[in-house]
């Protein structure tokens, strides 16, 4: 008896597993180096085999603040933009209005602009605005890296929806909005995920406007409050691997519920 | 009827102008920064360093409370990592937002004052005698001094007591001897020698005092001396003696290897002295930097960090800051900042007392008399033959070019426009 | 057929009202892109015909030199290293990312237990900070110390150890490898999703047909999947252009320059040497690499759009 089309079994998984492994060993290293006493690195044998938490029990008493802080601008972002790109996608890929070519030629610009040029430019203006120091702040700064992202992943998807399931909506009196909201986006469920997985990362792994757009300690992204144990006379690697660690845990926990609710929607969506 | 295209028009017009008008009212009370023009009464002061350290961090925050606290403010304290401090200063320079109490590394002193945004100090009549010339130096610009460091430090030659021993090897005092100890003490697994020769202004700082004890002068990069120099670390690396991945450590990945034993001897800066101490089994010693020939002193480059008050619409804050800077500078901060750092006293007569309160600091101590400022001769024009310097070092110790060729080359990439 | 006929004058203002209705679909985010990129990018591009140093950020004096910085990053010796270093390293990463991308992708796209968590733990080197990770390669990759050599010894692969970092042309190799490890998740996400919006029912029709995964993997995996390679390959070049944290942490652009890019460089120019107009012209310049991928790319996608 045939096997379900495209399914693998424990055989897969154990290869999964072991292929992980190989790519994940330097967080294993890392988390190797953040159980070391005092941190240096060069005593990290192969096993952890005297852990030390001391690294686990600084980074639990000072980055909560700033784990919640990277949460807040990163899910911000990823809600913003989603917002900005996912009708600018859906009116590029379908409407082609002249100039498609164009838009989308800046949008891709707007890639290769080196950070620090963006993060120079913005002090300035967020320092006028009052928009140093705060969530908002950075959730419009780090969509910059999202936004176009989202544009052009989304805008190559939504070129292949079929135009007669558009046209279908359309005929039976649906507008533009509706049409957009309860056929397109729906139909798009894994292109919006993997803009929305990637903008989050791009959010949570941003240390330029992070640094650049914040003066004091009470907004902190991680990237940033992780330098508390890199000062300018020692440094403590095992607070900053466990940092690291730690705040890894609730973002993948997000990425993996991402992940799976979408892929069950996807299958659940018997259009194909 | 009103046709569905017009009503999706209208709704997606609404859903703009809606979220457009939401934007200002989100930011809606925004705190403009702490600067307040204006000669009102000054309550608070802001102060930028680069000690991202929570442990320094707090040190050096309980210090600027104390001082602003006997001078009548509270101090607004905050660290950014050392590599971005300067891009930092550019911004706020740009942007008028400068801090009233600006702390930067010695020789980028030069390049800020040039551009007019720092207060001369004699503004403000502090009194800046009694201070080493070396660090005076390097925080004046055009004979006027801009900035002040409580602390200075420079670099010594740190063994490891129970391999010098085992190996019957005496401490190094001449390059030669140098050779010699770090060849008998080489073991697989072990290596004699450890430097920081990166392809930074780190690596720069390192070859510094051998370049210097041997009579070379980053005026002029291409001399036998300076070539000696650069040949005795080629040496050391082609012998064994000394690991090829000195081209790639930082000082904080010297002092690591070190600690876990593979390398028995480094040049590194006091400011390791705490977490040396932290190593139960590790028995270290300091001595002065192994000069070319007996009875030579060594001429070790000058590290700290110098405090400025950079120039702002308010002369009243200016004033405040001024005050808590000469506060940061008296002898007793000095004192307790050394103390807690393991750094040197600028004032002369402090660091006496110090040297002979710490007797494990005596010799960096020493050295700080002598030590002079990177900034000393080519002021701004500094960075250029630091990068050159490293350079030379880079393509020397990998073998690309022989000594004297790395540091024509050197020479050339220093003078080109 | 809609029933119900318009009056002619409305026709007009129904298709600019078409029109509206579609650019205020785009508005939004050309307004926000316009706003967050436009004036920088205007604002660097004038800096770099400018002589710009520390003294211009206080007092916004900048003489204009026309073409001066640009022939000066353009002229000096280590320009064509640099040029050849930054190609290398962009070919590299990118077929690397890609290749180990599409290979994982391909595997995941089988569903089997624990498929989703695995993928999405795949994401994990984007999650760690730069600075964490990128010591960590360092420390993994030293020639003396690190765990890579220490395994390729112990294995007898090697007898001494590869000189991962200090090697000339290793430490290119090197940072290649790290930054495809930090590549990989990308391009497997994107290219996964690619995959799963591929209808089943085209590769059961073709295996009715006798075709083997090879061949289903040529005319039908791979043509339906141009698009998404398309997007991956472009964003992967123009991003790896821009890499420049993760080669200042593994080998600082060193030994002698061994890894110095265009982005290297301009940090360098602009943050050590504090010429930032030569590193405003050096940056542009590598606006200008990215805007041949750019248009590469959209060139291509133009011709599979007439499909």
């Amino acid at each position: 008896m045939k096997r379900a089309q495209g399914r693998g079994g424990p055989l897969s998984t154990v290869l999964g597993i072991g292929l992980l492994a190989l790519m994940l060993f330097p967080v294993y290293w890392m988390v190797d180096a953040s159980l070391q006493p005092a941190g240096n690195p060069l005593r990290a044998g192969w096993f952890p085999l005297h852990p030390d938490f001391g690294g686990y029990a600084t980074a639990l008493r000072d980055q909560g603040r700033n784990l919640v802080t990277s949460l807040v601008v990163a899910l911000g972002s990823v809600v913003l933009s989603l917002a900005l790109a996912a009708p600018a996608a859906y009116a590029l890929a379908r409407f082609r209005p002249r100039g498609t070519g164009l838009v989308l030629f800046g949008v891709l610009v707007t890639q290769m602009v080196p950070g620090i040029v963006v993060a120079n430019a913005l002090y300035r203006a967020y320092d006028e605005l009052g928009l140093l120091n705060s969530h908002l702040g950075l959730i419009l700064a780090d969509s910059t890296a999202g936004t176009p992202f989202a544009v052009i992943v989304l805008h190559a998807f939504m070129r292949s929806i079929p135009g007669e399931i558009i046209e279908a909506a359309r005929l039976d009196g649906a507008g533009r909005l509706r049409v957009f909201r309860s056929v397109v986006l729906p139909l798009s469920g894994n292109a919006l995920v993997t803009a929305a997985v990637f903008t989050f990362l791009f959010a949570w792994s941003d240390f330029l406007f992070a640094l650049t757009l914040t003066t004091t300690e009470t907004v902190r992204p991680i990237t940033l409050g992780i330098y508390q144990y890199l000062g300018a006379h020692t440094d403590r690697w095992n607070a900053v691997m466990a940092t690291s660690v730690l705040a890894s845990v609730p973002a993948a926990v997000l990425l993996v519920l991402a992940q799976r609710r979408v892929a069950a929607a996807a299958t659940d969506g018997a259009l194909r | 009827m009103i046709p569905p295209a017009r009503s999706s028009v209208r709704r997606i017009a609404a859903l703009l102008t809606g979220t457009l008008l939401l934007v200002p009212a989100a930011t809606g009370c925004g705190a403009g920064s702490g600067s307040g023009g204006g000669d009102g009464e000054v309550t608070s002061i802001t102060a930028l360093d680069y000690y991202t350290d929570a442990t320094e961090h707090a040190q050096w925050g309980e210090m600027l409370t104390e001082c602003g606290r006997t001078v009548g403010v509270t101090v607004e304290h905050t660290s950014v990592p050392g590599a971005s401090l300067i891009p930092k200063v550019l911004q706020q320079a740009s942007s008028r937002t400068l801090p009233d109490l600006l702390m930067l590394d010695n020789p980028d002193v030069q390049q800020i004052a040039r551009t007019g945004a720092l207060a001369p100090l004699d503004e403000f009549g502090i009194d800046s005698g009694g201070f080493a010339q070396g660090i005076l130096s390097a925080g004046s610009y055009q004979g006027s001094v801009y900035g002040l460091a409580p602390n200075v430090s420079t670099v010594a030659l740190v063994y490891n007591k129970d391999m010098l021993d085992e190996a019957g090897v005496a401490v190094p005092r001449t390059w030669d001897e140098l050779k010699a100890a770090a060849a008998a003490l080489t073991r697989p697994g072990r290596y004699g020698m450890a430097v920081d020769a990166n392809p930074t202004f780190e690596g720069t700082w390192q070859f510094l005092p051998f370049l210097w004890s041997n009579g070379g002068d980053e005026r002029q990069l291409d001399t036998p001396q300076a070539a000696q120099a650069l040949r005795l670390w080629v040496d050391l690396v082609n012998s064994g003696s000394m690991s090829k991945s000195v081209l790639n450590w930082t000082q904080a990945d010297v002092h690591d290897q070190f600690v876990a034993g593979k390398t028995a001897m480094m040049i590194n800066g006091p400011w390791r002295i705490p977490a040396l101490n932290q190593e139960g089994n590790l028995h270290w010693g300091v001595a002065p930097v192994p000069v070319p020939q007996l009875g030579q002193a060594p001429v070790t480059p000058l590290g700290g960090e110098v405090w400025t008050v950079p120039r702002s619409p308010s002369k009243a804050r200016q004033e405040k800051a001024a005050r808590v800077l000469a506060c940061l500078n008296g002898p007793a901060n000095m004192l307790t900042a050394a103390r807690q750092h393991f750094t040197v006293p600028s004032r002369t007569a402090v660091a006496a007392r110090y040297a002979e309160e710490v007797p494990s600091m005596a010799a960096f101590a020493g050295s700080v008399e002598a030590a002079r400022a990177r900034t000393d001769e080519l002021g701004v024009d500094w960075p250029k033959a630091a990068t050159a310097i490293y350079t030379a070092v880079q393509s020397a110790l990998t073998g690309e070019r022989t000594p004297e060729e790395a540091l024509r080359n050197a020479q050339r990439l220093a003078t080109a426009d | 057929m809609r029933s119900g006929s318009r009056p002619p004058t409305d026709r007009f203002p129904g298709r600019l009202r078409e029109r509206t209705a579609q650019w205020l679909f785009i508005a939004p985010a050309a307004a926000y892109l316009a706003l967050f990129f436009g004036y920088p990018l205007v604002a660097n591009l004038v800096m770099s015909f400018r002589r710009h140093t520390v003294t211009t950020f206080f007092t916004g004096d900048a003489p204009f030199v026309g073409l001066r910085n640009y022939a000066s990053v353009l002229s000096s010796d280590l320009f064509p290293g640099t040029l050849l270093t930054t190609a290398l390293f962009t070919v590299g990463s990118v077929l690397g990312q890609f290749a180990v991308g599409l290979a994982l992708a391909l595997f995941f796209r089988r569903r089997f237990p624990l498929g989703d968590v695995l993928r999405s733990l795949l994401l994990l080197p984007w999650l760690l900070p730069l600075v964490a990770s990128g010591a960590t390669w360092r420390w993994m990759l030293d020639p003396d110390s690190g765990v890579v050599n220490t395994a390729l010894r112990g294995l007898h692969l090697s007898s001494s150890g590869v000189p991962w970092l200090t090697g000339t042309s290793q430490a290119l190799v090197s940072v290649v490898l790290v930054n495809i490890w930090v590549g990989i998740p990308f391009n497997t996400a994107i290219l996964y999703g690619g995959l799963r919006d591929i209808p089943t029912h085209l590769y059961e029709a073709a295996e009715l047909d006798g075709a083997g995964p090879l061949a289903s993997f040529r005319h039908i995996t791979w043509p339906l999947l141009r698009p998404v390679v398309g997007v991956v390959l472009v964003l992967g070049a123009v991003y790896t252009l821009k890499v420049l944290d993760l080669v200042l942490v593994v080998t600082g652009g060193g030994p002698a320059g061994a890894t110095e890019t265009l982005a290297t460089r301009s940090y360098e120019l602009s943050f050590r040497q504090f010429d930032f107009g030569r590193g405003a012209a050096m940056s542009n310049l590598l606006v200008l690499l990215s805007l041949v991928f750019a248009l590469a790319y959209l060139r291509a996608g133009r011709r599979a759009r007439t499909f």
